[in-house]
């Protein structure tokens, strides 16, 4: 009688098959994200990877840019990246700390929360156009690293702010408490128990930001990026040149270029990229490590 | 604290480089797609000829060159087109003074798939490819028949509309008030254009002489009924290619100091020979090794 209690029906039988079903079309939808990465990286490497070296990273394009290497764009991707990153972390955490810790839930926090929402939405040619016209004409900072970077940093605040804000709510509001009832003001919590605790997870946010700064074009293009300029950036106002114009140049503008030599700018992009994510996941894990919750 | 650190030394680190740098002049020249590869090429050989004066280059098209003209944004802006009397007029207003100067010239090719059987096209026939009235649909109604081309139907190829080779190939072919027909496929920057005619049996495209490569075909033209000529640099010095236009650089006044030696530099046989080996022709006769 028992054994027939648990015995499994005709209905137990068809679910578990359903079941069985359902998980492998997840499976097989999950493992087809993969997919796309696999193939890009194969073909870049496949296309590309014979052009790499040492030389290609480290000399300047010869020969109307069909010979020779990157350096001049590598360097300026980089001055592009230091600069944006410059500005938009300490405002953005700064920005999120606020609407974290101190903001009422007023008509003002709910404001700007939707200003930082919109933000995020504007497409990056809009914010190119925009750059343009305020830092480039009406600031007078002309087309350099400093117009470019300025336009990649207000375009790159909001993932700052919103992964910062997310990781500051992510400390358990009884650790704030705790401290509060030792005596120890707002600024004193923030700087001793939260931000401590929250640095994995605004480090996340600064690395996605790294990597989609280095990866626009369009932002550039107006404000600070040049098809070709022979001499490397000394200074934030100075023009550079920059990897993802280059790969865009190279691969529609020049006559003449041999096949390998787009695809192994690209594959040197996506490396760059690639390098920083897993140097911040190591690090992270390394600070997860010593998390005490 | 350690971030703080870290900044404060970049900063630190990126004044240094700044004020150490040697004082050297920026040249900003920024403007035609057509332009943009000898602009490139002269800048690069430039450093070598005088190290002190930085020219950086941008493409974008001949309008946007004029429009950062106009905006005193550019030194020297590239056109493979004359400035539009509108155009100087807004120039005027913004204080601008824009000066021509011709730099070469470039022959306009009609490039065909390899495939294409046509050996010469007059300016009419090209007219009715591309004018908004023109009766030319398929490539037999040209009596042509186009081996791998399904249906015979002529994909017109033209350019984006800031682009000057948009601007002189409708002046060239279509007259004043000419228009472009609808539907054509509008290709951003010179090489496109060659890149999708080498690929598209039905396709008709124009483009930079220069940007001509193995795999493309270049069509003869005769206007006037003339016998047709073909597109080279040679015909286009003299005149006798039908769709050969002049290459500009518009500085803002009078050319001075280091932009006056950079123009220089570029008329000079030197330079001249840098534009005649990127496939367009020198504005006087040159003789290079």
């Amino acid at each position: 009688m028992n054994n027939q209690m648990f015995a499994a029906t005709q209905l137990n039988q068809k679910n578990q098959r359903t079941e069985k079903l359902v998980q492998l079309l997840f499976i097989l939808m999950a493992s087809l994200l993969i997919l796309p990465v696999l193939v890009i990286l194969a073909t870049l490497v496949v296309k590309g990877g014979s052009i790499l070296s040492i030389d290609f990273l480290f000399t300047d394009p010869t020969n109307g840019m069909t010979e020779g290497g990157i350096f001049p764009a590598l360097l300026g991707t980089i001055w592009l990246v230091a600069v944006a990153l410059i500005i938009s972390v300490p405002l953005g955490i700064a920005a999120a700390i606020y609407l974290s810790e101190y903001a009422p839930d007023n008509w003002f926090t709910r404001l700007i929360n939707l200003a930082i929402i919109n933000l995020a939405g504007v497409p990056s040619i809009v914010h190119a156009l925009f750059g343009l016209g305020a830092f480039v004409v009406f600031f007078g900072f002309g087309t350099s690293i400093l117009s470019a970077s300025l336009t990649l940093a207000i375009m790159t605040l909001p993932v700052v702010i919103v992964s910062t804000r997310e990781a500051l709510q992510a400390v358990p509001h009884s650790f704030r408490e705790a401290c509060w009832n030792m005596g120890a003001t707002r600024w004193q919590t923030i700087r001793r128990v939260v931000l401590p605790n929250a640095v994995s997870g605004i480090l996340t946010g600064i690395i996605l930001e790294v990597s989609r700064t280095a990866g626009e074009t369009a932002p550039i293009m107006f404000t600070g990026a040049v098809f070709f300029s022979p001499f490397l950036p000394q200074g934030i106002m100075d023009q550079t040149m920059a990897m993802s114009l280059h790969l865009f140049v190279v691969s529609t503008q020049v006559p003449g270029v041999p096949e390998n030599l787009p695809y192994g700018v690209a594959l040197v992009l996506i490396g760059m990229v690639l390098l920083m994510n897993s140097v911040s996941i190591a690090f992270r894990m390394h600070l997860r490590g010593k998390k005490k919750w | 604290m350690k971030s703080k650190l870290l900044i404060a030394a970049i900063i630190a680190t990126s004044t240094l480089i700044t004020l150490n740098a040697e004082a050297r002049t920026l040249i900003q020249n920024k403007g035609s797609d057509t332009l943009v590869n000898v602009a490139q090429a002269w800048a690069e050989k430039y450093r070598d000829a005088n190290p002190e004066v930085a020219v950086a280059v941008s493409g974008g098209g001949s309008g946007t060159g004029i429009a950062a003209m106009i905006n005193g944004t550019v030194d020297i802006a590239n056109a493979s087109r004359k400035m539009k009397k509108k155009e100087l007029k807004s120039a005027k207003k913004q204080g601008q003074n824009p000066v021509e100067h011709v730099v070469g010239y470039d022959a306009l090719a009609v490039y065909l798939h390899s495939d294409n059987p046509a050996k010469s096209l007059t300016i009419a026939q090209l007219a009715d490819i591309y004018g908004r009235k023109g009766k030319a649909k398929k490539w037999t109604d040209l009596g042509l028949n186009v081996p791998g081309c399904k249906g015979q139907k002529i994909i017109v190829v033209s350019r984006q509309n800031n682009s000057g080779t948009y601007v002189y190939f409708k002046k060239a072919v279509l007259g004043k008030k000419g228009k472009y027909r609808m539907g054509t496929l509008d290709m951003h920057g010179s090489k496109d254009v060659v890149d999708l005619v080498e690929n598209t049996p039905c396709a008709i495209g124009y483009s930079g002489l220069a940007y001509a490569t193995d795999h493309v075909k270049l069509a003869c033209i005769s206007s006037n009924g003339a016998a047709c000529v073909s597109p080279s640099v040679a015909t286009a010095s003299d005149g006798s290619y039908p769709v050969a236009r002049p290459l500009f650089m518009y500085t803002n006044g009078e050319p001075k100091g280091a932009i006056k030696g950079y123009l220089d530099w570029i008329n000079s046989d030197i330079g001249q020979c840098i534009i005649l080996n990127k496939g367009y022709a020198p504005i006087k006769k040159v003789s290079c090794k």
